[in-house]
This record gives structure tokens, C-alpha cells and sequence, in this order.
């Protein structure tokens, strides 16, 4: 009788099964109707910064103290701003000494410089300064200082302050380095003069058109820090570190540090002796503190800001989409600020030298491919850069044609539409310089070398990889053999520092919107960071490999700096970008926007291209 | 007494093993994922290597058997038509209703090689035009197939375990062996080897030797290494209960007289005292393979293991690292379930195998 039973379920079950799988064989195609898609389009795009027309900055006197007028509209006093930093936090608080990107924005928040750029022009507008005068000899520049303004701890702001910073910390080689190197011109630094206790004038050895803008270094309280330089460096690196009491700084900046807690966050509290103030004179900035949180990595932030910890958010990749559908019903809102100063690139070791060993960096047969034009421009016309930003980035990006970014103000404007991807054009280059095909449709050279060569990226980031996969991909199509490997950041930068045995490699740069003269140490020859061709020190000594349009490059770099007239400065740019475009030494491949979504309570918020979005920090306000 | 393992019959372990459901289940899983990886290229529509470039991201084919029309139908599938929104940014995949694909059966594809070396070009399914794209299990952000991907991916995840048993085994066995018959000073020794050995932090070594190993190491050789590496460091532990039952068995009548007939010690290890081993060795091998596949699937998805373009399920599980992606792309943590579902087979047939050749092991 039981057995009966058994038998009669397991048939009941395996009809069962037979019925849904034949259910799931029989899978009806009803098509979709299209009106429901379509509707959700209207008025659903990004706020998109633009350069609105607004009134300069102006200088009032209250009291006898010279404030700014602030450009917004009149907020509330109040509430707090919750941001957040990927990694590790703040190496310092000591502005003159950081050396990351992190620890420089905590010190420029606290500390401020003579000048600032205007957020809406671009232009180079006053800070400390109360204004700026530059002789006609484009070599002296004589800085006034607003009257009345206060360190926190009540001392004046002084052209004392401002010529110690100059002379006795960046010339004197204190703390951060690098500063020294971008004034140098010629191998010298400027003169700083003292004239009174409110005027300072600065002179070049030369003519130098970056120079102003470098005046935006924060200027550092003389009487707090004469007594730590006097020590010596050693003490200077480790003066307001982080573990300083926050009490101990003396700053002049919109805010001043409250509490840090290591890898947590950095607590700012304003300060209520800050120079600008409202249209109806009232001191800024409106926020009373300015919290940044310290998160992991981007995953970590993007879940800080749904859970409503944090304030604003960059959005990246696939995100943005999530974010623009979930927008209607939330409480923030999207701004896009174009594409940002990054540049990812691939770029082939054009060394020809030999390393201590007598040993060629490159493989002999490799350099002939690297250095010759048609080669590097036919890999440039096989990338298929509109698919790298659409899968890659999720189209949240723009391919890149030139070695200025799309946000630079002297982006050449001829090139930056490249071209698109061409592959008989890419094979006719190489057919020009004799390389053929074989059989098999793989790349041969003139002396019947195989084409194959290494491609290097850093292991660990989906996004590089995804592109090395495609780059792969794009010049199998022209018969050459690529070894795509990813290998560990550090290894990367070993080789492209120190070992320089590698073939090409996959990586991106940040710039500058402003300035295009920081890109000196990749263009110019001796350059630190001259990756295509990196010469060591003792290759510096006697440059024999100089290449002609590397030549140029150096005379345009040089040239750039001492031309002050900003429509010259342009055709001399626009020039080094053709020269990148015809070289191709490096070969773009895509810049990404930058969209940011933040909390609607906020007023104030007006992001520019050149500004971001916290330009105006101080103006911006809690609304309710 | 040496015919013990005989008795038992390999036979009759199978029989027993099938009956129980949870190990047949298993051993069926294991089957069909060893099959399918074996016959890789056959199963697969396409190439590792295959990417539309158009269709990243792409979700899984559609396959439909009843027109819109409501007639029975082969069964056939649509391409997907990727737009995008430059105002929203949203990347949107619609079917293409204006051409069907049919599915066709054991046609000619792409060129691939059986087993690594018989080439061949027939495969299972695939559609009946070149412009017709099937993408089972979707796509990635390359655009390649993810079905055929996690075929050509089992093959290193599934494998590697196997092939660093094979150098790890007989070197735990051997030393174990050795370490035992010795016993006494010798014996000392060289297990306080195998205490350093043990205490070697496995994962941090392998971070660590991952990111000095030579760049210009193919993925292949990339992947050797590491299994040796894992082997290398996988014998310890083994060898030291080796050691311990071969401490026992040395003391067994027909031991001595192996001795007393005068043959060589390591002719006693080996033929005389290992075999009874053989139970033990057998359970510690089901039960070490899920480690191997865990450890090359944590080393992949860090980026240190199998690396792009070449595809292992620790690779591929690493593109659903980004939460977005588990929220509107679930096809990408299918690796991450067939990890699960392998590491967890094996770990039932272990525990099988361990009950039927060894008894008073089990629990209560």
C-alpha cells in the first residue's frame, strides 16, 4: 500500500517537472508597447554649468577693513555640510608641506593666497591681495593688501606674512619642493621685496605668464612659524601635522579645523573673522561647520550619500544613470560640469638609449616601430575611442583627441574633434613604411619581424583593463600581436621611472583647466615626466637624441611661459597641441565628466566649469 | 592485512556513494560542470576572445517558441539594440523585433580546439546568421559572452585545484612518510619544517609573490606558477598526518618483516606503509580541491591571479564587484554562484567518502 503511494507521487512529481519545463520552452514573444519610454524623456536633463554673466568681484571697506562682496544671493546663517574624501585622510594639515592631493585642499581651505581664480572667467582675481599691478615690463608685480584683515588669533595679515612665506619658506626650499621647481624660471627664483606694511612687489628674472596664478600659494602667519623655520626643515615637515591640537592653528582661510579624527572625518568650524561678507555686509561664510568624511573607496560613498551622511556626491560611471532616474523623487540635484582635467592615454617607449649596462632599454627592433610616425599614427586612427566611453564609461565621458583636456581654457579647437576610427586609413600608414602582412594576416616590418609588443596597465581597476581589452582588440585588427597584461601600480610606475623596459602603456594624467605650462615636466625634453622618452639624469648631462619636434616643444614651453598676451599664449599652445596630435607620442583616448549630485537644501550652489562646485563655499547656505 | 583498500572495493565506495542523494546530487553537479568544461569550445557559441563592442553590458538573449502571432515556432531570438540617452545617460537595451534569429543545432562556427588539440569548428547551438548575436547569460563590459566565458573560465577555476594536488600529494606523502619511518631526530626536524611551512600566512604570500612575478609571464605560465606556488605551500599540514599513521603502521608485523627480508626503507615506505594511507589521502584530496578553487578565485578577483583578457570565474566575478552592477546587471555574479555550487559538491563528497572509508571518524 505505501509503495503504491510512492510510486504515484513520484509520477505526480515528475509530471510536475515535465510541465514546467515544457513551460519554460514555450516562451511567447509579445513585443513591448514603446509609449511608457518615451514619455519619461521631457525636461530631464542634467543642469549644465555654464559661465553666467556675473559682476565681478567687489572690494568695500567697512570700518577700515577691506572685505569682498560676495556675488550670491543673501542666505541664512547656520547648519553644516557633510563631504566626504576617498582613502586614507589628510597627511598633514601644513599647506606649504603637503604633497597629495588631500592634505593640499585641507590646507587651502584654512589658509588663503594673495590671489584666487575667478570661478566664472577664469581670470586671475584678488584674495588677501586688495589688488594687483603688473608693470609693463610684465616683470614686477606690486600686490596691495587689504587693510584690517585678521589671523584667527586676532594678529593683522601683513606684507611681513607675505614676504616671510615667499622668502623664508618656497624659496627657502621648506616643506614641499615642487612649489620651488614651477617658479623657477631660468634656473632662478623671483625677488620678493618688502615696500611697506601693506604693498609687496614681486619681480621675475623674466617674464613669466604662470607666475600670477602661483601667487595663489597660501601665505603663511610669520609670527607663528618664523620660530619653526628657524629650527630647521626637519621640524617645519612635522609642524601642524595631524596630530596638532586644533586649537594651535592660526589661519585666515573660511574655515579652521576643529577636530580630526584619523580615518573617520575632519571636523572644520568657520571662521568668524573671514574677509568677505553679503550684499548686506554680513560676514561670511553662512555654514557653521564643514564636516569631510574619510571613506574607503567609491562604493563606500555613493552608499554614504544614499544613507544621507554626506551632502554631495561625484557620480561616476553606471551610476550616473541611477542616480539622473532616482533624482524626481529625491532630494538632491545633478550638475554636469563637462569633462574633467583627466587625460587617459597610451603611449609607446620611444627610448633609443642604452641603460648602465650597455643593455638597450627597448628592444632595437621595437624602437624602429615606436619611433616611426606612420606606426604610432596608424595605432591612433585603429582605436575605436566612441565604444571606450560608451562601454567603458558608461558614456559618461568624451573621446579625446589632444593632449590639452576638454576643460582647458586652451584647448586647440581645431583638433579636438580627432577623427573617427579608420582602420584603411591605419593600414595605409603602415603600408608606408613598408610593413606587410603575411599569410596569416599578422603585421610583419620591413626586415620580416613579427609585430608584437606588451601592453601594460595597472591591475586592479575594471575600467583600464576594460580598455586595454578593447585597445587589444582594435590593433588585432591590424595584424599586431599585443601581450595585454595588468600588472601592480607600483611595478607600473618602476617602469616607467626607473627600469623603462616596457613597450606601451595605459595610463592618465590630471592637469589643469588654467594653466597649461604644468604640463612642462611631460613636453619638454629634460622633463621629469617625460614618458615617451624619459631621460635619466645621466642622460641629461648630453642630450644627443633629441628629436626635431621635441625641440620645439621645448622652444614652445619656453616660450609659453614668457608670453603674457593670452591670444599669443593660445596660437603657441594650439601649436605644441598640433605638434602631440602629428607626433602622436602619445596617443588620447578619453577624458570623464564630472557630474555631481547634491542636497537640495543647499542655496548658493552655482557651479562652474573652471570652479567646481564648492567655488563659493563661503556664499553657500543651509535653506532651511 | 594489505589487502585491506581491496576489500573494499572501489565498486562497492561508488555504490555507496550513490545512494546517498545529497552525494549523487553532487556528483551529477560535478559531472556536468567537468563535462561542460571539457567540451568548452564545443558548448559555447563563441570564443573566449569574441566581443561586440555595440552590446556591453548586454542582458541575457531572449529565446521565444511562440510568435507574437501565438503560433508554435522553432525557437529563435532577437538581437538587443543598445541607446543611449545623452540626457539622462542611461544605457538602454531593446529588442530588434525587425530580424529572428533562429537557434540552429551542432552548425559551423567559430574554429576552436577539442580538448586543446583536436580542432574543430561544430558546436552545440548558435544562430543562423553571422549578425545574430545569442547571449545566454549575457554580456560584459567588453561585450563578450558570458556563457562562453564561464565555460573557458571553469577550465582554469575547476583545474588548478587538481594540478596543485598533484604536486602537493606526493610530496606530503613522501615527506610524511619518510618523517615517520625515520622517527627520532630526523623525525623532529623535519616536522618543525613543517610547522614553519604551516605557519606561513598562505593568502599574504601569495599577494605578495603575485606582485613580484614577472611581468612578461603569459597568463598561462602566470597560472602554473600559482598553482605551484599554492602546492607548494598547500603539503604541510597533510604530511604531518601522514606522519603521524605511518608512526603506527611502522609497528605492524609485516613491516618487520619487510625489514627482516632486508628491503630498502624507502621500498618499505612506499610499497608497505603508504598504501594504508590510501583511505586518508583519498578523503584529504575531495576535501583540499574547493580550497585550491577558493584560493585562485580570491587571488583572480583581486586582480593578482588569472588576469584579462584570458577569463576565470575569480576574474569574472570581479566585474560585479562595483554594487551597481548587482543591482542592474545580476548576470555578473553568476561565477560567484558556480564557485559556490562546486566548492560546496565537493565539500559533500568529501564528507562521503570520509564516512565510508573511515568509520570511526564520523560523527555520532
Amino acid at each position: 500500500m505505501k509503495g503504491k503511494y510512492k510510486s504515484f507521487l513520484k509520477i505526480g512529481l515528475i509530471s510536475l517537472l515535465a510541465a514546467f519545463s515544457l513551460k519554460a520552452c514555450l516562451v511567447a514573444d509579445i513585443p513591448e508597447s514603446n509609449i511608457t519610454t518615451e514619455k519619461n524623456n521631457e525636461n530631464n536633463s542634467f543642469e549644465i554649468a555654464s559661465a553666467k554673466s556675473v559682476r565681478p568681484f567687489k572690494n568695500i571697506e567697512i570700518n577700515g577693513v577691506d572685505y569682498i562682496q560676495a556675488r550670491g544671493k543673501i542666505g541664512k546663517f547656520g547648519g553644516t555640510l557633510y563631504t566626504s574624501t576617498i582613502g586614507e585622510g589628510p597627511k598633514t594639515f601644513n599647506p606649504w608641506n603637503a604633497k597629495d592631493a588631500t592634505s593640499s585642499t585641507m590646507g587651502e581651505l584654512m589658509f588663503d593666497g594673495l590671489v584666487a581664480t575667478d570661478p566664472y572667467t577664469g581670470e586671475v582675481v584678488p584674495q588677501l591681495a586688495k589688488s594687483i599691478k603688473v608693470l609693463p615690463s610684465n616683470k614686477e608685480y606690486i600686490i596691495t593688501l587689504r587693510k584690517g584683515i585678521k589671523w584667527s588669533d586676532g594678529k593683522p595679515i601683513t606684507a611681513k606674512d607675505v614676504v616671510f612665506t615667499w622668502n623664508d619658506i618656497i624659496i627657502a626650499g621648506y616643506g614641499n619642493t615642487s612649489m620651488l621647481d614651477s617658479i623657477m624660471v631660468n634656473g632662478k627664483p623671483p625677488k620678493v621685496e618688502f615696500i611697506d606694511d601693506y604693498t609687496v612687489r614681486f619681480i621675475t628674472p623674466e617674464p613669466f605668464a604662470p607666475f600670477l596664478r602661483i601667487l595663489g600659494q597660501s601665505i603663511a602667519p610669520k609670527h607663528i612659524l618664523e620660530p619653526v623655520v628657524k629650527k630647521g626643515k626637519k621640524e617645519f615637515a612635522s609642524f601642524w601635522g595631524v596630530s596638532t591640537p586644533p586649537k594651535n592653528f592660526v589661519t585666515s582661510g573660511k574655515f579652521k579645523l576643529k577636530w580630526y579624527i584619523p580615518a573617520q572625518r575632519v571636523e572644520f568650524v568657520k571662521n568668524p573673522d573671514y574677509y568677505v561678507v553679503d550684499k548686506k555686509d554680513q560676514k561670511l561664510p553662512y555654514l557653521d561647520n564643514y564636516i569631510m568624511y574619510i571613506v574607503g573607496d567609491l562604493n563606500n560613498q555613493v552608499l554614504k550619500f544614499e544613507a544621507g551622511d554626506i551632502d554631495i556626491l561625484g557620480v561616476r560611471g553606471s551610476n550616473v544613470a541611477r542616480f539622473k532616474e532616482l533624482e524626481k523623487n529625491s532630494d538632491y540635484k545633478m550638475y554636469n560640469l563637462g569633462p574633467n582635467t583627466g587625460t587617459a592615454f597610451a603611449t609607446f617607449n620611444m627610448n633609443r638609449k642604452k641603460d648602465e649596462n650597455g643593455k638597450y632599454y627597448v628592444n632595437p627592433v621595437k624602437q624602429k616601430w615606436f619611433n616611426d610616425i606612420n606606426f604610432r599614427k596608424a595605432v591612433d586612427y585603429a582605436i575605436d575611442r566612441e565604444n571606450m566611453v560608451s562601454n567603458v564609461l558608461h558614456g559618461v565621458g568624451a573621446p579625446l583627441f589632444t593632449a590639452e583636456s576638454y576643460s582647458s581654457m586652451y584647448l586647440n579647437h581645431k583638433l579636438k574633434k580627432g577623427h573617427p576610427k579608420n582602420i584603411d586609413k591605419a593600414k595605409e600608414l603602415l603600408a608606408k613604411s613598408g610593413f606587410k602582412w603575411n599569410k596569416s594576416g599578422k603585421l610583419l616590418d620591413k626586415d620580416n619581424n613579427k609585430v608584437e609588443f606588451n601592453l601594460y596597465t595597472n591591475a586592479g581597476n575594471t575600467e583600464r583593463e576594460a580598455v586595454g581589452v578593447m585597445l587589444k582588440q582594435d590593433l588585432e585588427e591590424l595584424g599586431m600581436q599585443v601581450n595585454f597584461k595588468p600588472i601592480e601600480f607600483n611595478v607600473l610606475v618602476g617602469k616607467l621611472n626607473n627600469s623603462l623596459d616596457w613597450d606601451t602603456i595605459i595610463i592618465a594624467l590630471t592637469g589643469s583647466s588654467l594653466e597649461p605650462h604644468g604640463g612642462k615636466n611631460v613636453w619638454t625634453s629634460t622633463g621629469a615626466l617625460h614618458l615617451f622618452d624619459q631621460r635619466k639624469e645621466k642622460d641629461l648631462k648630453n642630450i644627443a637624441d633629441i628629436r626635431e619636434w621635441e625641440k620645439e616643444l621645448d622652444y614652445l614651453f619656453n616660450l609659453g611661459a614668457k608670453t603674457l598676451d593670452i591670444d599669443k599664449r593660445r596660437e603657441i599652445y594650439d601649436r605644441y597641441q598640433e605638434i602631440v596630435y602629428n607626433q602622436a607620442p602619445m596617443v588620447y583616448l578619453y577624458s570623464s565628466l564630472r557630474i555631481f549630485a547634491i542636497r537640495k537644501k543647499f542655496g548658493n550652489i552655482n557651479p562652474t566649469k573652471l570652479g567646481g562646485m564648492m567655488h563659493n563655499l563661503e556664499e553657500i547656505y543651509l535653506k532651511e | 592485512m594489505k589487502k585491506r583498500i581491496n576489500d573494499r572495493s572501489l565498486r562497492s565506495i561508488v555504490q555507496r556513494l550513490l545512494k546517498d542523494k545529497y552525494t549523487f546530487t553532487a556528483l551529477t553537479i560535478l559531472s556536468i560542470l567537468y563535462l561542460s568544461i571539457a567540451f568548452a569550445g564545443f558548448i559555447a557559441p563563441y570564443s573566449k576572445e569574441f566581443s561586440d563592442r555595440h552590446l556591453s553590458y548586454a542582458p541575457p538573449s531572449k529565446v521565444f517558441t511562440i510568435t507574437p502571432e501565438g503560433k508554435l515556432s522553432w525557437p529563435y531570438t532577437y538581437n538587443y539594440k543598445r541607446t543611449f540617452n545623452p540626457n539622462t545617460f542611461k544605457m538602454d537595451f531593446k529588442l530588434d523585433r525587425s530580424q529572428r534569429y533562429y537557434l540552429k543545432f551542432f552548425s559551423k562556427g567559430d574554429d576552436y580546439k577539442l580538448f586543446g588539440f583536436i580542432p574543430c569548428d561544430i558546436h552545440l547551438f548558435s544562430v543562423d546568421s553571422k549578425n545574430g548575436r545569442l547571449f545566454l547569460l549575457g554580456t560584459d563590459i567588453n561585450g563578450r559572452d558570458n556563457f562562453s566565458r564561464l565555460l573557458y573560465g571553469g577550465q582554469i577555476s575547476l583545474t588548478i585545484g587538481f594540478i596543485a594536488l598533484f604536486i602537493s600529494f606526493p610530496i606530503g606523502l613522501l615527506y610524511g612518510g619518510i618523517s615517520g619511518y625515520a622517527g627520532g631526530k630526523v623525525d623532529n626536524a623535519m616536522m618543525r619544517l613543517t610547522e614553519a611551512i604551516m605557519s606561513i600566512p598562505s593568502f599574504y604570500l601569495l599577494i605578495s609573490l603575485a606582485a613580484i612575478l614577472p611581468a612578461n609571464m603569459t597568463s598561462s605560465q602566470r597560472f602554473t606558477l600559482i598553482t605551484v606556488i599554492l602546492a607548494f605551500i598547500g603539503w604541510a599540514g597533510f604530511s604531518r598526518v601522514v606522519r603521524g599513521m605511518v608512526l603506527s603502521i611502522k609497528k605492524q608485523e609485516y613491516v618487520d618483516a619487510a625489514k627482516a627480508i632486508g628491503a630498502h626503507p624507502l621500498r618499505i615506505i612506499a610499497k608497505h606503509i603508504l598504501p594504508q594511507t590510501a583511505s586518508y589521502v583519498i578523503v584529504a584530496i575531495t576535501l583540499s580541491v574547493p580550497g585550491y578553487i577558493l584560493a585562485e578565485s580570491g587571488l583572480s578577483f583581486l586582480g593578482l591571479g588569472i588576469q584579462q583578457p584570458d577569463a576565470s570565474w575569480g576574474n569574472m566575478l570581479k566585474e560585479a564587484q562595483e554594487y551597481i552592477n548587482v543591482i542592474n546587471r545580476p548576470w555578473l555574479l553568476i561565477p560567484g554562484g558556480l564557485i559556490f555550487i562546486a566548492v560546496l559538491s565537493f565539500n559533500l563528497i568529501g564528507d562521503a567518502v570520509r564516512d565510508i572509508l573511515d568509520p570511526k571518524s564520523k560523527l555520532n
